[in-house]
């Protein structure tokens, strides 16, 4: 039986917009909210590798990041692994890896060893455990022999491929992934895909939510794709259903033509 | 212990990473030390009124002000610290989609600080009684201890409250400006607090940081009995049990807002 891995219902987030000052005097008890996400459903299977695909602005990232536990949605519901991402956000949290924006989320003058044997003291692992785990995800990346290098000297792929590494210190079942190939060169990107498609969600049967901007990576990472615009999921389907969708109605903000 | 400890090791690893600063910090404080001790020689004990009853010696009276200033300023400095450089460097959300919570993050990003306050006050005393022969010998040890640690805990309640100022507002904290700057002028750390004129005695015994200094020269350099000290230890009691519940409180309102504002990382 197929189990739901992600499950988010009618989930709304607006942030307060930052005044300016003429207005703060003026109106000062007086707020505007942006809606960065207006009733979003969306459902992830177990094992399954969703794509999230989107123009700037649409409100991709702020989902993961609900569901990261790290933003508190303003309505509706998301829950990891049955885990209510607001009633039991440390129960969710557990639930996932997050690999957010590498480059600066590490600490730069430390070794690429001392970063994740750091990180995994913070998601609780044991030392032994620690040290078993960071030894598997370093061979799983592929920066076994770079662990001893200073996070600095690291190449952006490098980057990336820790930040990976440090998403799945945890083994969680549920990984989180905001543009992981962004900063890649084509070369490392296919390879990153490749190990995203085969050994994650093929050989460890992760649930995948991958956000992307690339409809090659969608095209060939994902079984499902979801295309979000302006805080609202617009359509989701299978790859061949979705790139229907773009030759009739464009992808948001753009014209039918030329986008495939 | 674990997660505390974790802190501390990326701290020092990071800071002795910078060897040339990291020798520097220690010259420092060996050079404060020393500049306190020549105004000492400099000014002499007998111009300063009052200070008979602190057993005399300029230079003790003036260390144990500083070393317990300098614990009043890293705690004001390093819970709100923490949270700026984690959102300079753009690790706090990496930090907190750990399985931590943001105030062990922040409770434990703080340890390194106090260690290398700890170690100041120590190199202070260690060259003060080794070099410059201040008497510390007769002190009530036990007492001093006690101040201490309730210095401490009322101090980093100052700290977390003043960090939730810079969750908020990221920059600008009322709390370090009036605490840290009001208490190095009236909170008795280079002069005592009688030299003051009358009105200003009476707002320097709303600074916590007054009845620490006093407690503890009245400790170490006078080994006053205990009963004597609690003219010290209740107001710092009063001072913990008011700071403390409102520094947590006030901290869990700012991570909440930040957290529905989206400006958690935001700098």
């Amino acid at each position: 039986m197929t189990t739901t891995a992600i499950v988010v219902h009618n989930l709304t987030k607006r942030f307060p917009v930052r005044r300016r000052w003429r207005e703060t005097i003026i109106r000062p008890f007086h707020q505007r909210w942006m809606t960065a996400l207006d009733g979003v459903d969306l459902d992830v299977r177990q094992g399954e590798v969703l794509g999230l695909l989107g123009p700037n602005g649409a409100g991709k990232t702020t989902l993961l990041k609900i569901l990261c536990t790290l933003l508190l949605p303003t309505g509706g519901r998301a829950a990891v692994n049955g885990h209510d991402v607001v009633e039991a956000p440390r129960r969710a949290r557990r639930a996932v890896g997050y690999c957010l924006d590498t480059e600066r989320s590490f600490y730069y003058r430390l070794t690429g060893m001392q970063n994740l044997a750091f990180f995994a003291t913070l998601n609780n692992l044991g030392s032994r455990e620690a040290t078993t785990r960071i030894a598997e995800v370093l061979g799983m990346v592929g920066l076994n022999g770079d662990a001893g290098d200073p996070f600095m000297t690291y190449s952006k792929g490098m980057q990336q491929k820790l930040g990976l590494g440090r998403a799945l210190l945890t083994d969680p079942g549920v990984l989180l992934l905001d543009e992981p190939t962004k900063s890649l060169d084509p070369g490392a990107a296919i390879e990153f895909r490749r190990f995203l498609r085969t050994t994650l969600a093929e050989r460890l049967g992760k649930t995948i939510l991958l956000v992307t901007h690339s409809l090659e990576e969608a095209r060939e990472c994902c079984d499902r794709v979801a295309i979000m615009d302006q805080g609202r999921i617009s359509f989701q389907g299978t790859w061949p259903e979705v790139q229907g969708f773009i030759h009739t109605h464009g992808f948001p903000g753009h014209s039918p033509d030329g986008v495939l | 212990m674990k997660k505390p400890l974790a802190f501390l090791k990326r701290d020092l690893l990071i800071e002795v990473s910078y060897r040339f600063s990291f020798v520097f910090q220690v010259v420092s404080i060996i050079l404060s030390i020393a500049s306190y001790y020549f105004l000492a020689r400099f000014i002499g004990s007998s111009l300063i009124p009052g200070l008979d009853a602190y057993g005399g010696d300029y230079f003790a009276f003036v260390l144990i002000g500083v070393a317990l200033y300098d614990y009043l300023a890293t705690s004001l400095d390093a819970f709100s610290r923490s949270i700026r450089e984690s959102q300079l460097a753009g690790t706090m959300e990496a930090l907190l989609s750990t399985q931590t919570s943001l105030s062990t993050v922040i409770l434990s990003s703080s340890a390194y600080p106090f260690l290398w306050t700890s170690f100041g006050v120590v190199l202070y005393l260690v060259l003060g009684v080794g070099l410059f022969g201040v008497q510390l010998t007769s002190g009530n040890w036990a007492a001093a201890a006690l101040i201490l640690i309730l210095a401490v805990i009322v101090f980093s309640g100052l700290g977390i409250l003043s960090a939730s100022f810079i969750m908020v507002f990221k920059r600008g904290s009322p709390i370090a400006w009036l605490f840290g700057g009001v208490s190095w002028l009236l909170g008795g750390v280079l002069y005592p607090v009688t030299v003051l004129p009358e009105w200003l005695q009476q707002v320097s015994a709303l600074l916590p940081i007054t009845y620490a200094i006093e407690g503890m020269r009245a400790a170490l350099l006078r080994a006053a009995p205990w009963p004597e000290l609690w003219g010290s230890l209740g107001p710092l009691l009063l001072f913990a049990f008011a700071i403390i519940p409102l520094s947590l409180l006030s901290f869990q309102y700012a991570t909440r807002h930040t957290r529905i504002a989206g400006t958690l990382a935001q700098y």
